[in-house]
């Protein structure tokens, strides 16, 4: 079974972000896997243990986005696809799914994954589009992946609790929800047989595909934080009685 | 009994007895070559060891005088038993010349002239030896066979008690001697029993543990070189200890110089608590599997002969290799088979698989996010360290996000500001990666310590000072390995450089009105209420009608055994109140239970270490136990918890000094 796993490299959870002199998007600062596309190649090493076949982690961002799918070599896939492309911030989620699913179409996969959402932009839109421009069949929020005689059941999350089980026929592509699977650590001999596993580097023009974007970021910039306390007075009843009415009104959490 | 002047030897052999004694002389080597050849061809089949400096001698030379020649080690730490020991040994060391004049007779080539001045010196030299020897070993047979210590094992060794019967054989033969007529057939009698004795004994070395006999001196010249020491990796396939081809030539010598004589398990803390785990049998569990499967082999080590989980149940203290009288060093062991685990993926925990996604995303070994070290360092105004002040304070995992770990920090920065010390704290530490580094993970500890490393070539770190005894060993020894680190000290270390400058609480009077440092809800110290005020008029003169407060002192194993400092915390604890010291203490210090990582991982079975610690130091009578490692802290503080209101309290050595000072400026 060959899979096909889409991830990103993303600002690391507690780096410091700072708006670019443009103010259309980020400066350079330190960048990791996206936790989602962590479970997504781990959903996927899990199902070529139980089923053989190969690995595939595929991005698309410039130079750095190496370390990270060396990294994922070193978890256990197979060889790595890079599509060079500097300019990711100025792209869109079809543009960027323009450039993946022309990147994934020559591998002819049985499944394709892909994280459900980044944890920069968290648009959750770019697995559905590649999909779509692929025209997979697909499923989204998947915690569980089984594959059948005729292609897969999925188990999808819904919301408070509940959940759905969905089957697809092969190909198909899953956006695959964090905390699904327990996620496995980077070993030495992972990274060591990192070394020998192909990379192989693609640019976005050798891809030829329409990079207009359809979706114009405007601008980007930092919340503000603000704080204003205020005392309540009175009695602890005549307080709650106060609290509330603030939160119903000014607040409006309520 | 008569006795003689001299040793009574026969005076002609027949050419039959000379034949015989040849054939049986011969027989004798070649089973012992059989066995001996067959260990030593597996020792050296066994691959280098890489980092191996035999250089400096000086050391090596030392230490095998003093441990071998000496028996120090033997006798310091099991004294009666021990001292038996030395004197079946030395026994043995005075007998060479006598052995060799003995076999040398009968093909008349004696040197050791019973009756001539030099010879007759000699003889009664040994017969001195031999009498205590004699002694030695029917004791040492009593003990083994009818006390039956725990730590020697359930299994009655009968090999023992031969090798036992043998060397008393031996001894008495010789002196009979002294007790027949020279040239009597008595004395042929005498003789040949004396040889048969030894021909049995040498080929029986190398079949049974006597074998240290010849390994064990070899083995205590050729250590590491220093205290549980983790040999580097060696190329691109070297993974730790995973199969037979892993095993390195010092592993094979140790594991065949066991003499199983249970020191090591007697002072394991895991051992001591129902755990799986007993350094004893991992050694000789590497033994069985060079017997079997030879040091070329495929298998995996951890299988038949060694299990995953025990290996995982080690806490790194190190009292096993400190206590090993024959020089086994345990830890390289016990890591090296924890890394052939990790380093290959084998070792599945989810426990520790948490920790090692945690140190590869974020900085810290707790999951914290680091902006919660940036709160804490900007509510208490710690100043950044810019390259212009002295010391560098390191923060670490415990320092920066445990909430003790904090308090034990700012009562540092309290004693550094009263003494004047220019000290900064890095904008943005990693952690050092010592769980990392002895859970066996060496792609993790490699990034952690060469991010750190270039943190600190960047900042121009010079000095460091830690609360943390673990942060202080992987930063001055681990991260060699990939650079070279700043001077590193313990807090402890720091402080009793200004023991003289530090107020010493007189008499260690109880000075209710000093503000605690935010310890636990047991403390005592807490700033009086009103009623309590009064008294504090009184309370206040300092020659106090009140006994010294005890304070009893915990060493931790990564300050004491692994850095030798036991010294420099008494001398703080002394400022503070009266010094109480545990019934295991110093080297013998017994674990809390943190170490090698297991402080992250999930329940222990069995009996808890700290629990086991704890009642310890509690039935000291002392009224504080006083720490000085922010994970023994931690330890202590959940064993505390369970043991109710009337448990001591427990503070760090820092927090000891910090409530000495007069008031003002508390953070």
């Amino acid at each position: 079974m060959k899979i096909v796993v889409a991830i990103k490299q993303v600002p690391e959870r507690d780096a410091q972000v700072r708006i670019d002199a443009a103010g259309k998007w980020i400066e350079e600062t330190e960048y990791a896997l996206n936790e989602p596309d962590a479970y997504a190649l781990e959903e996927a090493l899990q199902l070529r243990e139980q089923h053989g076949g190969e690995v595939v982690v595929l991005s698309a961002g410039p130079e750095r986005v190496g370390t990270t799918l060396r990294e994922t070599l070193a978890k256990g896939a197979d060889r790595a696809i890079h599509v060079a492309c500097d300019d990711l911030g100025a792209r869109d989620a079809l543009g960027v799914a323009r450039l993946l699913a022309a990147a994934i179409k020559p591998e002819a996969p049985d499944l394709v994954l892909t994280g459900l959402q980044s944890e920069d932009l968290g648009l959750g839109q770019t697995g559905v589009i590649v999909a779509e421009l692929l025209g997979l069949p697909h499923a989204t929020l998947i915690l569980h992946v089984e594959k059948t005689e005729t292609g897969f059941t999925v188990k999808r999350e819904l919301e408070e609790g509940w959940f759905q089980t969905i089957e697809l026929p092969t190909p198909a592509l899953l956006t695959i929800q964090s905390g699904g699977n327990k996620l496995r650590y980077a070993t030495l001999m992972g990274i060591k047989r990192a070394k020998t596993k192909e990379v192989r580097s693609v640019t976005s023009a050798e891809l030829a595909v329409n990079a207009a974007p359809v979706v114009l970021l405007e601008w980007v910039t930092l919340p503000r934080k603000q704080k204003s306390t205020q005392m309540l007075p009175g009695t602890a009843k005549e307080a709650a009685v106060a609290l509330v009415e603030k939160l119903n009104v000014e607040a409006r959490v309520l | 009994m008569i006795l003689f002047p001299t040793l009574a030897e026969p005076q002609y052999f027949s050419l039959f007895e000379k034949l015989l004694f040849a054939a049986l002389a011969l027989t004798s080597a070649a089973a012992f070559w059989s066995r001996f050849g067959l260990v030593l061809d597996k020792i050296l089949k066994s691959k280098q060891d890489p980092g191996f400096r035999l250089f400096p001698i000086g050391k090596r030379i030392r230490e095998f005088v003093w441990e071998v020649l000496c028996q120090a080690k033997v006798i310091r730490e099991r004294p009666l038993p021990g001292l038996a020991h030395a004197f079946v040994f030395w026994a043995f060391c005075a007998f060479a010349l006598v052995t060799l004049n003995h076999c040398a007779t009968i093909f008349g080539f004696g040197f050791l002239s019973p009756s001539g001045s030099i010879g007759r010196l000699y003889d009664y030299f040994a017969a001195a030896f031999a009498i205590v020897c004699s002694v030695s070993i029917f004791a040492l047979f009593v003990r083994r066979f009818f006390i039956r210590p725990q730590w020697l094992g359930t299994k009655l060794s009968w090999e023992s008690g031969v090798i036992a019967l043998l060397i008393f054989v031996l001894m008495t033969s010789y002196l009979a001697s002294f007790c027949v007529a020279d040239a009597s057939p008595s004395a042929r009698i005498l003789w040949w029993s004396h040889s048969l004795a030894l021909l049995t004994f040498l080929p029986l070395i190398p079949h049974t543990k006597h074998l240290h006999l010849l390994l064990s001196p070899a083995t205590v010249f050729l250590s590491r070189g220093s205290f549980a020491q983790i040999p580097p990796l060696a190329g691109d396939e070297d993974f730790g200890l995973v199969a037979g081809t892993d095993l390195t030539r010092l592993v094979s010598l140790q594991a065949y110089s066991c003499v199983e004589c249970g020191r090591c398990t007697e002072h394991c803390p895991a051992s001591n608590t129902g755990k799986l785990l007993n350094p004893k049998e991992i050694i000789l569990g590497l033994r069985g599997y060079l017997n079997e499967y030879g040091p070329a082999s495929a298998e995996p080590l951890l299988g038949k002969y060694n299990s995953q989980q025990a290996v995982f149940q080690c806490t790194t203290c190190g009292a096993c290799e400190f206590q090993c009288p024959v020089g086994i060093e345990h830890l390289p062991i016990l890591i090296g088979l924890s890394r052939g685990a990790v380093n290959t993926g084998t070792w599945e925990d989810q426990h520790g698989s948490r920790l090692f996604l945690a140190l590869e995303r974020g900085s810290n070994a707790l999951g914290i996010s680091p902006t919660e070290r940036d709160r804490f360092i900007e509510k208490n105004a710690l100043p950044l360290f810019d390259g212009t002040q002295e010391y560098c304070l390191w923060l670490g995992c415990m320092g920066a996000y445990d909430p003790k770990g904090r308090e034990i920090v700012l009562a540092l920065v309290r004693v550094m500001s009263y003494l004047g010390t220019s000290y900064g704290v890095l904008r943005k530490e990693k952690c050092t990666g010592d769980a990392a580094r002895r859970l066996g993970n060496d792609l993790l500890f490699q990034q952690l310590a060469e991010a750190n490393l270039q943190t600190m070539a960047e900042n121009k770190v010079k000095k460091i000072v830690s609360i943390c005894p673990h942060c202080v060993r992987t930063i001055q020894e681990d991260w060699h390995e990939y650079g070279t680190p700043p001077a590193v000290e313990h807090h402890s270390e720091f402080l009793a450089r200004f023991v003289s400058q530090l107020p010493r609480t007189i008499d260690s009077g109880f000075s209710p009105d000093i503000e605690s440092e935010g310890c636990g809800g047991f403390n005592p110290r807490i700033k009086p209420t009103a009623p309590e005020a009064a008294l504090a008029p009184e309370a206040e003169q300092t020659t106090s009608t009140l006994r010294p407060e005890k304070i009893v002192y915990h060493d931790p194993c990564y300050l004491g055994r692994y850095r030798n400092v036991y010294d420099q915390p008494r001398a703080i604890v002394s400022l503070a109140g009266e010094l109480v010291e545990a019934p295991r203490n110093r080297e013998r210090s017994f674990c809390c239970g943190a170490g090698g990582g297991l402080v992250f991982l999930g329940e222990e079975t069995g009996e808890r270490i700290s629990h086991n610690r704890v009642h310890e130091l509690i039935a000291t009578g002392a009224q504080t136990i006083a720490a000085a490692c922010p994970f023994c802290n931690t330890m202590f503080r959940d064993a505390l918890a369970a043991t109710g209101d009337a448990a001591p309290e427990l503070l760090d050595i820092a927090q000891l000094v910090a409530r000495t000072l007069p008031q003002g400026g508390v953070s």
